[in-house]
This record gives structure tokens, C-alpha cells and sequence, in this order.
């Protein structure tokens, strides 16, 4: 792979790409299956296509596609575009060329969290204390939970879903089957999850600022304190051997491989940003990293040679969501000032 | 998108107070200004707008181990998601059932980072239905609580009552909380200028909280009745030994305060320090400096049930200089 994250000259001027000004917050992004599109969330109800090809054409800015914000954005694991939830009680269906259909409705609820499957082309989703999960044009309900969900994530084969809330993670078998729940309890609220890529770990970010981390064989837990702020992202390397961390200056990743992370400090490297990382993500194949800043830096780093970059971006606004096509060459970047970027990142 | 922290208010009162017509008015009153409102039960208010958000109440502890210290999660979601809208508003309302203790509404604003960054707590205002007050004030502690709370009420519905019961009601309500601003009200009708944004939580505005000397005499409340009270100081205050008893005293007795406030004299310090407090959790500031030849005296402002005064005012003594 032609990438080196690391390059210099991207101090002084940003990787090409494309950069185009939303209305409205980005609230998160993601590339589409074939990664030709990034898509963006916004908070005015619109959803922006973006061509990743830099030579193709710009793509208008569309109606409103929800009421009021759209709050979660994911790839469509069973189809070529998106899929959306927004704070109107909708499930969307964004196909690439833009039309949509609706999957789920829940008037008067928030659809807030979603996760897709790609191997089982499964949706979950999350609208107050309910999950729900799509497959093949049936919807399914889970729950309700004692608190509204407040993050989930599909188990590695996509038979289960993690959802966080107040009091601990559940654990749902989706099959056809319908088993109890797991319930994994840690007191306090729980605000991120995500299931590790080799599916032995369930992470999750706390009120409390802390990290929690379940080891599902054993349903032994651990917690990470020492963090200033709530960490909202998480995200596990694709061979599962660290967990990345938002909410310090610098890459924070905790080792996963051996025995785990438990009486050890967590890995740290980079350059320190000017503020906390909102958002962190992992290259989806290599040992590369991309953080977002409060800050509006972004930081782009390599967890082997331990090098890294920061790209200074224009306006200075709290960057708000981060997705690696699924190459891995490019990368999508949102801000809270509604600056959404497409980069590419290939020399 | 930089912008002010939108002032949040919150409102109180039983059933039947007239918190929906109140919140009705101010939906549909052209006053130029754009509120969202969070309110517990849908469909209760005969308004259709984008802006009204359902909550569910959900009340967590903090995983702190301090039993008091508890949030309202609900809240910290809505408001990080209303204020990634695009179309931004005047100021957030809201609503509590009848029977919540306001506290947890209050505490979210002193705990949650994210939300303290983009909101601040304006006031709390409680409705009160002026025939049935002294009769839900032996029902359980929430119609106390919620004045305790209180930094405006609207005493509603005068028209049903004499002015000798509306007396009985406001002396009542000043034996729990004189430092609320009580307006007589019918059908919840109000100035808004007078409720939306009081600033009573700044604390560059605690200034013009005034409290009253203790009345001595009039003790023969019930130890466990919910009152307010006053302690006051004309010799500068250690800050040492200040946070030392303060910080014991909300240990021990933060789930009987309700709302703390100050203004101190530190000893050597030309500005005033400001702080306030619900239950344990504690915002402070220097304020504005001392001017030349100003008498510089400190006082100090409780609301809580169990409160003793003299007691607390011995405690306050100790930390003199």
C-alpha cells in the first residue's frame, strides 16, 4: 500500500481532496461499500454525497432528508449507499444515487445509534430503550432497556448486538432462536461501545470518564481510569491487538495482545495536539490512525515507527466525525462548523 | 460554530399547577424568541413543534460514590443533540413531572462537561396551584422540595382562592425559601421578560442576592421542615478553614442542602469570592473587587432541610480570622 502517513509536507498544506462547506454541524461520516461516496450527517436534516474521486463533479446539496438532525450515519451493509437515523423517529435507506426508503419509524423517538453487519447485510439500530435490528426487510425489536441505548455494535459474526446504557452492556443472540440476554453490569452510565474486530472484547466509554472493557469468554472485566473528559470514541484496530482511545492530546491505545491491558500503561504517541481528540479511527487494514481534535487539528499517525503528522485545518472548529474508505485510502473528515473534507492520502 | 451557552430554565410544580399552559404561552406568544422544550409527557401540549423534545427522566447516579450526586441522563443526550441543529434557539426549557425532585435537573449542569460547555442553568421556576398547595405539602416532600429548589415562582390560580389563603400560601412558601422571587399569577399568566433568563445561577449576578439577617424567635418550626437561612460575617474569612468546614459540611449534610450560596471576604483579597451550590456540587469565582473604604462582609445563604442555625453559624465563626 502506497501510504505514508507521516509525510511532512502535509504540515503546510492539506493532502488533495475535496472540502465543501455544509450549513449545518457534521454530526458523522462514513464511505459507502465500494467507497466510491462519502457521506455526512448534518444537524439541518440533509445527508451530503460526496464523490471520493476528486476529478468527478460536485453533487448538490439536496432537500432535507430528516426533520430535524440526522444523529447517526453508517454504510448500508445490504445495499450501495447509507443508512440514516435522525432525531424525526426515522430509519433511512440512502441508495448511492441519492433515492431513499424508509426502514423503521418511531414517531416521537430519537433514532440515535446504528451499526451495520456487512458479512449478514444486518442494521441495528437504536430509538430510545429499544434496539432494533433489520435484516432482509424484517424489523425486530430488542429491549426495552432500563435506560435509553446509548451506543451498539454487532458481535464479529454479526449473531449478536452490544447495547450500552445506564447500568451496563446487554447482549443480544439475533438469531432466530430468541435467547435471554446477557446482561454485563458496571454501575454508572455507559455512553460508547464497541465490540473488538477479533470479538472477545466489548469497550465501552463511561460518564465518569473511565473505560470499561468486558472479556466476553470469561465475562471478567477491567477498567482504565485517568482520562479529563468522557471518551465518546473508541476504536479497535482491525487485527484487534490495541484499543484507540479519544480524549487525550496524543494516540492513546491500549495493548490487547498477551495478557491484556490489565497493570500497564496505555500506548501513547504523536504529537500533542492543541486540545483533547474528540474522534479516533483505525486504518481498516495497515497499523495507521486518524484523530480529530477539539481543536480542529487532525492528526494522522503510524503505531509502528510511532510517526505522526498534524494537519492544520482551516477554521479551527471541533472536529466531529472521522471514517477510512474501505481501502483505506482515503478518509472522511467532519467538523462542528460543517466542513466536510474527502482526502486522499495515497503519494 | 462558537455561540453563547444558551440559558436552560427549568420548571417545576405539581400536576395540575399550570406548567403546560405556562409552556403552552410560551410556545405560541409572539415574542420573537425561539425556545426548544423538553417535556415529559408528548402530546400534552396542544402546540405542534419541532423544537419539543420527549424525555423520559431518566435519573442516574454518578458512579462516584457520593449518593446525591445524581443526573438526569436523558438530559445530556437531548441537549448534545439539539445543539448540533442547524437553526439555533433563544433558550431551552424544562419541563419536570409533577412529582421530580428538581435536583438531578440541576446537578446535570454542574457535572456534565459537554453540556456546561454549551448551556448554562438560567433559573428554576416553580408553578404553584395556590387552592391545593398546603394540602400536597403533607402529601410527601416533592411540592417542598420544588420551592426549596425554586429561584422564581408563580403562584397560580389567586383567582380561586381570598387574599387571606394566598397570604397563608405566601408566608408558607417564604418560611422554606426567601429567597425566590414569588409572582401572583392566574391561568400562568406572566411577563416572560420577568421568568426567561434571571441569570440566577451566574455567579457574576450573585451579587444581588440579598439575604436576610436570622430571625431568632420564630424557631419553633419542625427540625425537619425544609427552610432557608442566612449567616453573616464582618471579619475576613480564612479560605482555608473556609473550604475545610464547607467541604465537611456538604460531605455530611449535602443531601439536606439544597441551594448554597456566598459572597466571602477573603482575608487579603481585593475581589469578592462568589460560589454556589446544589446538593454537594459547589460553583465558585472571584467576583467584583472591593471598593476603598467598603465594609467588607461576607454572607452565606442556605436551603435545606435539618437546618441549624445557630450551629452553622458557630461553624461559619471558626472560619475568621
Amino acid at each position: 500500500m502506497k501510504l505514508d502517513l507521516a509525510n511532512p509536507a502535509w504540515r503546510q498544506t492539506l493532502p488533495p481532496g475535496r472540502s465543501v462547506a455544509g450549513d449545518a454541524p457534521a454530526v458523522a461520516c462514513a464511505f459507502n461499500k465500494d467507497g466510491s461516496l462519502g457521506g455526512f450527517a448534518l444537524g439541518d436534516g440533509r445527508v451530503r454525497l460526496l464523490p471520493a474521486d476528486i476529478s468527478a463533479g460536485e453533487t448538490a446539496a439536496g432537500e432535507p432528508l430528516h426533520g430535524g438532525v440526522v444523529l447517526a450515519l453508517v454504510d448500508d451493509p445490504a445495499g450501495d449507499g447509507f443508512v440514516s437515523g435522525g432525531d424525526d423517529g426515522r430509519l433511512l435507506r440512502i441508495a448511492a444515487d441519492g433515492r431513499t426508503s424508509e426502514l423503521a419509524c418511531q414517531k416521537g423517538k430519537w433514532f440515535e445509534h446504528i451499526a451495520g453487519h456487512r458479512a449478514t447485510g444486518a442494521i441495528a439500530a437504536s430509538a430510545g430503550k429499544n434496539a432494533y435490528v433489520v435484516k432482509a426487510g424484517e424489523v425486530r425489536e430488542f429491549g426495552p432497556h432500563q435506560s435509553t441505548v446509548a451506543a451498539l455494535d454487532f458481535s464479529k459474526d454479526g449473531s449478536r448486538i452490544a447495547c450500552a446504557h445506564y447500568g451496563g452492556v446487554t447482549v443480544w443472540s439475533i438469531g432466530q432462536v430468541v435467547l435471554p440476554p446477557r446482561r454485563f453490569a458496571w454501575r454508572g452510565s455507559h455512553v460508547a461501545l464497541k465490540w473488538s474486530t477479533d470479538g472477545k472484547f466489548i469497550a465501552t466509554g463511561t460518564q465518569e470518564n473511565d473505560i470499561h472493557v468486558w472479556r466476553m469468554a470469561q465475562a471478567t472485566d477491567m477498567r482504565m481510569q485517568g482520562y479529563p473528559a468522557k471518551v465518546k470514541s473508541l476504536s479497535w484496530t482491525a487485527d484487534a491487538r490495541f484499543l484507540y482511545t479519544s480524549a487525550q492530546p496524543v494516540f492513546t491505545a491500549w495493548p490487547f495482545s498477551g495478557k491484556g491491558p490489565e497493570g500497564k500503561p496505555p500506548l501513547q504517541f504523536g504529537d500533542e495536539g492543541a486540545g483533547l481528540m474528540t474522534v479516533v479511527a483505525a486504518h481498516p487494514a495497515a497499523e495507521f490512525v486518524a484523530g480529530g481534535y477539539d481543536s480542529g487539528e487532525l492528526q494522522l499517525g503510524d503505531i509502528k515507527t510511532k510517526r505522526s503528522v498534524v494537519l492544520k485545518m482551516a477554521d479551527g472548529s471541533a472536529i466531529t466525525c472521522l471514517a477510512w474508505s474501505p481501502d483505506g485510502f482515503r478518509l472522511a473528515v467532519g467538523n462542528e462548523a460543517g466542513t466536510l473534507l474527502v482526502l486522499d492520502l495515497r503519494r | 460554530m462558537a455561540q453563547a451557552q444558551v440559558p436552560v430554565t427549568v420548571l417545576t410544580g405539581y400536576l395540575g399547577a399550570g406548567k403546560t399552559t405556562l409552556l403552552n404561552r410560551i410556545l405560541s406568544e409572539q415574542h420573537g424568541k425561539k425556545y426548544a422544550v423538553i417535556v415529559n409527557e408528548f402530546g400534552e401540549l396542544g402546540v405542534d413543534n419541532d423544537l419539543v423534545v420527549n424525555a423520559d427522566e431518566e435519573v442516574f447516579e454518578m458512579n462516584n460514590g457520593c449518593i446525591c450526586c445524581t443526573v438526569r441522563g436523558d438530559l445530556i443526550r437531548i441537549i448534545e443533540g439539539l445543539m448540533k441543529r442547524k437553526d439555533k434557539f433563544d433558550g431551552i426549557l424544562v419541563e419536570t413531572t409533577g412529582l421530580a425532585d428538581p435536583g438531578p435537573v440541576a446537578q446535570t449542569f454542574f457535572t456534565d462537561d459537554e453540556v456546561k460547555a454549551k448551556t448554562r442553568l438560567d433559573a428554576i421556576i416553580t408553578v404553584v396551584d395556590a387552592k391545593h398547595f398546603l394540602g400536597q405539602l403533607d402529601q410527601g416532600s416533592e411540592a417542598e422540595q420544588q420551592i426549596a429548589f425554586a429561584d422564581v415562582i408563580l403562584l397560580n390560580k389567586t383567582d380561586l382562592v381570598s387574599e387571606d389563603e394566598l397570604k397563608k400560601v405566601e408566608a408558607k412558601i417564604n418560611s422554606i425559601n426567601r429567597y425566590a422571587h414569588i409572582f401572583r399569577t392566574q391561568k400562568s399568566q406572566i411577563e416572560l421578560n420577568a421568568i426567561l433568563d434571571k441569570g440566577a445561577f451566574d455567579l457574576k449576578r450573585i451579587l444581588e442576592f440579598e439575604p436576610e439577617f436570622l430571625h431568632h424567635g420564630h424557631d419553633h418550626d419542625h427540625e425537619e421542615e425544609v427552610k432557608s437561612l442566612s449567616l453573616t460575617a464582618d471579619r475576613p474569612v480564612d479560605p482555608d478553614k473556609f473550604q475545610k468546614w464547607m467541604g465537611a459540611l456538604l460531605q455530611l449534610r449535602g443531601p439536606d442542602i439544597f441551594r448554597s450560596k456566598g459572597i466571602l471576604a477573603i482575608d487579603g483579597a481585593p475581589r469578592r469570592y462568589v460560589y454556589q451550590g446544589v446538593h454537594m456540587m459547589m460553583d465558585s469565582d472571584w467576583g467584583t473587587p472591593w471598593k476603598d473604604g467598603e465594609t467588607r462582609s461576607s454572607k452565606l445563604g442556605f436551603i435545606g432541610r435539618n437546618l441549624d442555625g445557630e450551629n452553622l453559624q458557630r461553624g461559619f465563626n471558626d472560619c475568621l480570622k
